[in-house]
């Protein structure tokens, strides 16, 4: 399995990943990918951006992690990962996972369990900006709850 | 310490490990293969002539872990529970490295199993490649970190870089400490992101003896009192239990919040 994991501060666009995960390769039946965008209204009604930190190290060494725990559960052909950190402002893409198989439910269940583990393993915090102020976002529940399907 | 692996007479004689408790044990080994940049290349491209290098390495790594006893004369035959081999590509280096994980629940540990595993990858990736490359070289094959049985954890020190610019912050360091990062939130509360904890100041070797010196220190540091507080050692989450020495970095920080 091709695993990929980007940690980066530049922007990506909506096609990003897909010539990397394809690579002129004939035996990939189906690619899966999500992308995260920064919501204007979270915690706050008005979220007007927000800062991304992350441990360094433990980021990619935890994504690496994720995405190889994948493979070793689905059949999958590549797992690209790449998650932004920094400034960022609603509408922006955050996050995007790339899985491609040879069949369409290993790439759909692979994506679904390696977002549920990067929102509750991968160190990385947000801190959103609005009207009111700074404010670190709080971890919720439902994202433990979410990530605890997969055991 | 003696070698349990010796007789009162100095000859070699298996350990009876019947009256050993049965544990959890999990051991990590790892090694690595260097080799020319354009084989590197060929290797990840699957252009090579024997097929695809890194599975059938995987699988023979896989396949001596559970033969370690028939290779190792003094070793036990093990139902392990878990192996897993895998590969990283460095291509500022230019070499495969291998990595091995080993699982139990049993009398005895599975460090070997983990070394034999990297052992018999790195020769398999040497035999896949030796066509176009015979100059490769197997480095450092080592085991990393062990958990379970009497003798209780290890866990191997980051081997001390080379250059000038780092021999010079070893030396400083002459005090045996951890280095303690706060991170996001956590960082903001203490108002500070790093300190250095003496070994000597703890009362117990582990991350319990950590926060408990820090508190000694200073108010702040209650917020490690705090349910939600995580913390990692080396960039790997720990617990309170988990033992600390010389030269770790023990990072603590709030749940995360990514994606």
């Amino acid at each position: 399995m091709e695993l990929r994991v980007s940690i980066q501060t530049a922007p990506f666009d909506m096609a990003h990943g897909y010539a990397s995960v394809l690579d002129e390769r004939t035996d990939i039946g189906a690619v899966v990918s999500f992308t995260g965008l920064v919501r204007d209204f979270n915690e706050t009604p008005d979220v007007i951006g927000l800062t991304l930190e992350h441990y360094p190290g433990m980021t990619e060494r935890t994504l690496e992690a994720i995405g190889r725990e994948a493979g070793e559960r689905w059949a999958l052909n590549a797992v690209t990962i790449v998650h932004r950190v920094g400034e960022l402002a609603p509408g922006d893409p955050i996050v995007r996972v790339l899985v491609a198989s040879a069949h369409r439910r290993d790439a759909f269940l692979a994506c679904d369990f390696i977002m549920d583990y990067l929102k509750t393993q991968a160190p990385f915090w947000k801190k959103e900006r609005s009207a009111q102020g700074d404010y670190w976002v709080k971890e919720r529940d439902s994202d433990q709850q979410d990530a605890g399907r997969w055991s | 310490m003696p070698l349990t692996h010796l007789n009162a007479r100095g000859e070699a004689a298996m350990v009876d490990v019947g009256d050993k408790p049965t544990t959890q044990r999990e051991a990590v080994a790892s090694g690595r293969i260097v080799m020319q940049p354009a084989t590197l290349a060929l290797l990840s491209d699957g252009k090579l002539p024997k097929g695809d290098v890194l599975a059938t390495a995987r699988i023979a790594g896989i396949q001596a872990a559970k033969r370690t006893h028939e290779l190792i004369p003094l070793c036990h035959a093990l139902a392990l529970t878990k192996v897993t081999v895998d590969f990283d590509l460095n291509w500022q280096e230019s070499c495969v490295e291998v990595s091995a994980l080993c699982r139990l629940s049993g009398q005895t540990g599975v460090e070997m199993e983990a070394l034999t595993a990297v052992s018999v990858a790195c020769l398999t990736l040497y035999d896949m490649c030796k066509a176009v490359d015979k100059g490769m070289c197997i480095e450092t094959i080592q085991l990393d970190s062990k958990r379970g049985g009497q003798r209780g954890d290890y866990r191997r020190e980051h081997a001390p870089a080379v250059s000038a610019e780092n021999e010079q912050s070893v030396q400083g360091a002459e005090v045996p400490s951890v280095h303690v990062k706060f991170l996001a939130e956590l960082r903001e509360r203490v108002g500070d992101s790093e300190f250095m904890v003496p070994l000597k100041q703890l009362e117990q070797g582990d991350i319990a003896g950590v926060k408990r010196a820090l508190q000694a220190q200073d108010a702040r540091f209650s917020v490690l009192n705090e349910k939600r507080t995580l913390c990692a050692i080396n960039q790997v989450m720990a617990n309170d239990a988990a033992p600390v020495t010389d030269g770790d970095e023990v990072a603590f920080f709030p749940p995360v919040t990514g994606g």
